[in-house]
C-alpha cells in the first residue's frame, strides 16, 4: 500500500451513514479530508451543512465545511426521513460547535480551488445527490481536469431502492448525474449492488457502540433509525463503502463497464443502465463499477477505525 | 395443477430458437397446439411465415398458421439477421411448406380458434408481442378466455439487444406495455432465467446421437445458434423461445416468483426494459406477473431430448 496519502474531499447530505462514511474517513490514516460540501439529499440543505459541523465537533476535527445545492437541478428535493430522521442523524442530538459560521464562499468554488491547489491529485467522494459536482463542473469546467478521480456512493447496476429502478441519490438528481457520468472524469460506482452487501447487524453495530466513545456511541445509536426502517435486522452502510473503497480497495471487487444515466423517463427516472451483460455495450467504459464486498472483512475494517477514534472534550 | 392438456396458440418469429418452441409444443402430451401464429422480429413477417410454415411442415404440426402485422405497432421493425441469417432460420435445409397458409390474419385466427376452445386459452408469444397485443385491443370480450400468456421477453436484470432492453421487448415496448398492463396473467421467461438456458456442446451431441430427421436438423440448429452465440462470448447457447413452452410442461423445472413488472416505452437509454420490483425496493408494488428467473437446466435438457425422441425415424 505505502505510505501515500489521499487527498480527499467529501461531499455529502448527512445523513446516517454519510455521517459513518466522515467517521471512517477521519479514522483512516491513509486519508486526509482537505474539506467537505453539503447539499440537499437525506436532509434539507440547512440541515445538513450543520450536521457536519455537529460531527465536526464530535470528532475534535476543524475540517472546513462548505453549503451547497439547496436542491436537485431540476426536480424538488424530497427529504428521505425515514432512513435518517428529520434531523438526519437518526433522532440523536449532537451540539454545534461553540462558534461557528456560514462561509461565503459555496460548495463548488471551494471544491475547485481546493482541487486547483492540487492538480491531478484531490480525490472527490460524493455520497449524496451528484447537484454540488454537477455544478462545480459547469461552473469551472477546468475541475474536469484537476480531479483524479470521483468516488460515488449511488446507482445499481441491477434494481433500485428509492424505485424499482433506481436508487435514492441517482434518482434525487438524474441530471446532475448523467452530467458527472459523462464528464470524463475516472469515476467509480459504488452502487447497491455492492452497498447492500455492505451491512451491519444488530449485534454488530451494538460491539461498536460498546467501543464506549462518544464517537462509537454515536455512530450505533443513530445508525438505530436506518436499522429499524430496514425492517430485516440490518442496517446498509452505503456511504461508507465509498469511503472503505479509497482507504481498503482489497475489500472490493468490480468491473469496469460503459455506464449512463436516464433523465428523459418517469418509469426509469434516474436508472443507472450498465453494458456488464449486454451483448451491445455504450461506445465508452466510463465507470468502475463496483460489485462485491468481503462483508466480515468490511465489518471488521468499519469496527476498527471508528472504535479508533479518541474521545474528545465537549 | 393445470388440467392437462393445455390448449395453446404459438405466436412467434421463427427463428431457431422459436423452432425448437414448437418441436417441445408440438411433442409434449401436455400441450394442444390450435393455431400458430407468426410476428416480424427476428425477420421480416414473410420470412418468419414461411420459416413457420417450413417448420410446421417438418414437425407434421397441423395447426392452422396466420400471419401477423408486418411492423410494430409505433416503431420500425428491427430484424436479427446476425443472430438468425438472412432467412431468419439458416442452417439445415428444410421442406417446402406443404401446409397453406391461413386466410384469416393472425389477430382473427386466434379470436376464432379462442372462441370455439371449450376451456381458456393459453398464448405462448416468444416474439414482439404485436399480434398478442392487438388481439388484446380488439377482442377484449375474449380476455377472460385467455388462461395466461406465456411470454419469452425481457429481463429484470439487463437486457441484450441494449444494455436496457431484451429483443422481443425492445422491437414493441408500446405492445408489451399493452400486454402487461392488460390484467391477464402473464407468465414472464426473460433473459434472467433464458440465459440459464444454456446448451453445450455435449447436449447438442446428446440430440444428434438421437437419430432420424428431427434429431439431425435440431442439432444442426443448435450448433447455428451455438457457434453464433460462442462467437460473441457466451459459454452455450441460451435456448430463449423454448423457456416459454417447457415452463407450460414441466413448471417444476423453473423457479417462479411473482412480481410487479412495468414496460418502458421511452428513455433516452431504457426504451423496452422491463422493470421489475426486486426485493429491497422502498414502497410495495402488487404483482402482475410470474417472472421466471431460474430453472434445472439439466432436466430442461432431459425434456428437449425426450422431445425430440418422441419424434422418432
Amino acid at each position: 500500500m505505502g505510505t501515500e496519502k489521499h487527498l480527499i474531499w467529501l461531499d455529502c447530505d448527512f445523513g446516517t451513514d454519510d455521517a459513518a462514511a466522515l467517521l471512517c474517513a477521519h479514522g483512516a490514516a491513509s486519508l486526509e479530508i482537505l474539506g467537505i460540501s453539503t447539499l440537499a439529499g437525506n436532509v434539507e440543505a440547512h440541515k445538513t451543512f450543520r450536521n457536519a459541523l455537529r460531527l465536526n465537533r464530535l470528532l475534535g476535527a476543524d475540517y472546513p465545511v462548505y453549503p451547497g445545492a439547496e436542491a436537485p437541478l431540476v426536480y424538488p428535493a424530497e427529504p428521505g426521513y425515514r432512513f435518517h430522521g428529520e434531523n438526519g442523524l437518526g433522532g440523536v442530538e449532537l451540539p454545534l460547535p461553540d462558534r461557528w459560521e456560514t462561509p461565503a464562499e459555496k460548495a463548488w468554488d471551494a471544491l475547485y480551488r481546493t482541487a486547483a491547489a492540487h492538480p491531478g491529485a484531490l480525490e472527490l467522494i460524493a455520497t449524496g445527490p451528484l447537484t454540488n459536482v454537477a455544478l462545480a463542473l459547469n461552473l469551472h469546467p477546468e475541475l474536469q481536469k484537476l480531479l483524479r478521480r470521483i468516488v460515488i456512493m449511488g446507482g445499481a447496476a441491477v434494481g433500485g431502492n428509492k424505485t424499482p429502478a433506481a436508487e435514492f441519490n441517482i434518482y434525487s438528481d438524474p441530471h446532475a448525474a448523467k452530467i458527472v457520468f459523462e464528464a470524463g472524469i475516472p469515476l467509480t460506482m459504488c452502487g447497491l449492488d455492492v452497498t447492500n452487501k455492505a451491512w451491519f447487524s444488530e449485534t454488530e453495530l451494538a460491539r461498536v457502540g460498546a467501543c464506549g466513545t462518544p464517537a462509537a456511541r454515536f455512530f450505533a445509536e443513530s445508525l438505530k433509525t436506518p436499522l429499524q426502517a430496514s425492517g430485516q435486522g440490518t442496517v446498509r452502510l452505503h456511504d461508507v463503502t465509498a469511503v472503505l473503497f479509497v482507504s481498503n480497495p482489497e475489500l472490493f471487487t468490480g468491473q469496469l463497464a460503459g455506464v449512463r444515466v436516464e433523465t428523459r423517463s418517469a418509469l426509469t427516472r434516474g436508472k443507472t443502465v450498465t453494458d456488464l451483460w449486454s451483448d451491445q455495450k455504450f461506445p465508452s467504459r466510463n465507470a468502475f463499477v463496483v460489485l462485491g464486498v468481503d462483508r466480515p472483512a468490511f465489518v471488521r475494517r468499519v469496527s476498527e477505525l471508528v472504535c479508533s477514534l479518541k474521545a474528545v472534550e465537549n | 395443477m393445470e388440467p392437462f392438456p393445455i390448449p395453446v396458440v404459438c405466436d412467434c418469429d421463427p427463428g431457431h430458437d422459436d423452432a425448437i418452441m414448437l418441436l417441445l409444443a408440438k411433442a409434449s402430451p401436455r400441450l394442444r397446439v390450435l393455431a400458430v401464429t407468426t410476428s416480424c422480429g427476428n425477420q421480416t413477417i414473410e420470412k418468419t411465415t414461411w420459416n413457420a410454415r417450413r417448420i410446421c411442415t417438418l414437425l407434421g404440426l397441423e395447426a392452422p398458421i396466420a400471419m401477423g402485422a408486418a411492423k410494430p405497432l409505433c416503431g420500425q421493425p428491427i430484424t436479427a439477421p446476425n443472430i438468425h441469417g438472412q432467412s431468419g432460420l439458416d442452417g439445415p435445409r428444410l421442406p417446402e411448406p406443404r401446409l397453406p397458409l391461413s386466410a384469416l390474419t393472425a389477430v382473427e385466427l386466434t379470436a376464432k380458434v379462442i372462441s370455439e376452445c371449450s376451456e381458456p386459452v393459453t398464448i405462448i408469444s416468444t416474439g414482439p408481442l404485436t399480434n398478442t397485443a392487438c388481439f388484446l385491443l380488439a377482442h377484449p370480450e375474449l380476455k377472460p378466455r385467455i388462461r395466461q400468456i406465456s411470454l419469452m421477453g425481457g429481463g429484470l436484470a439487463h437486457g441484450n439487444w441494449t444494455p436496457a432492453a431484451e429483443f422481443n421487448i425492445l422491437v414493441d415496448p408500446e405492445a408489451a406495455d399493452i400486454v402487461f398492463r392488460s390484467g391477464v396473467p402473464i407468465l414472464m421467461s426473460g433473459l434472467d432465467v433464458t440465459l440459464k438456458a444454456l446448451i453445450t456442446e455435449a447436449d447438442i451431441a446428446r440430440i444428434r446421437a438421437i437419430g432420424g430427421e428431427i434429431s439431425r436438423v435440431t442439432a444442426e440448429w443448435l450448433d447455428y445458434f451455438y457457434v453464433f452465440h460462442k462467437g460473441i462470448g457466451y459459454a452455450g447457447a441460451p435456448l430463449h423461445d423454448p423457456c416459454a413452452a417447457a415452463v407450460l410442461i414441466r413448471p417444476e423445472l423453473f423457479d417462479i416468483r411473482p412480481m410487479h413488472v412495468e414496460i418502458e416505452t421511452g428513455g433516452e437509454f431504457c426504451r423496452g426494459a422491463t422493470v421489475g420490483a426486486l426485493p429491497g425496493v422502498e414502497d410495495e408494488y402488487a404483482p402482475n406477473v410470474r417472472c421466471v428467473m431460474g430453472l434445472d437446466r439439466e432436466g430442461f435438457v432431459d425434456l428437449l431430448c425426450e422431445a425430440v425422441a418422441s419424434y422418432g425415424y
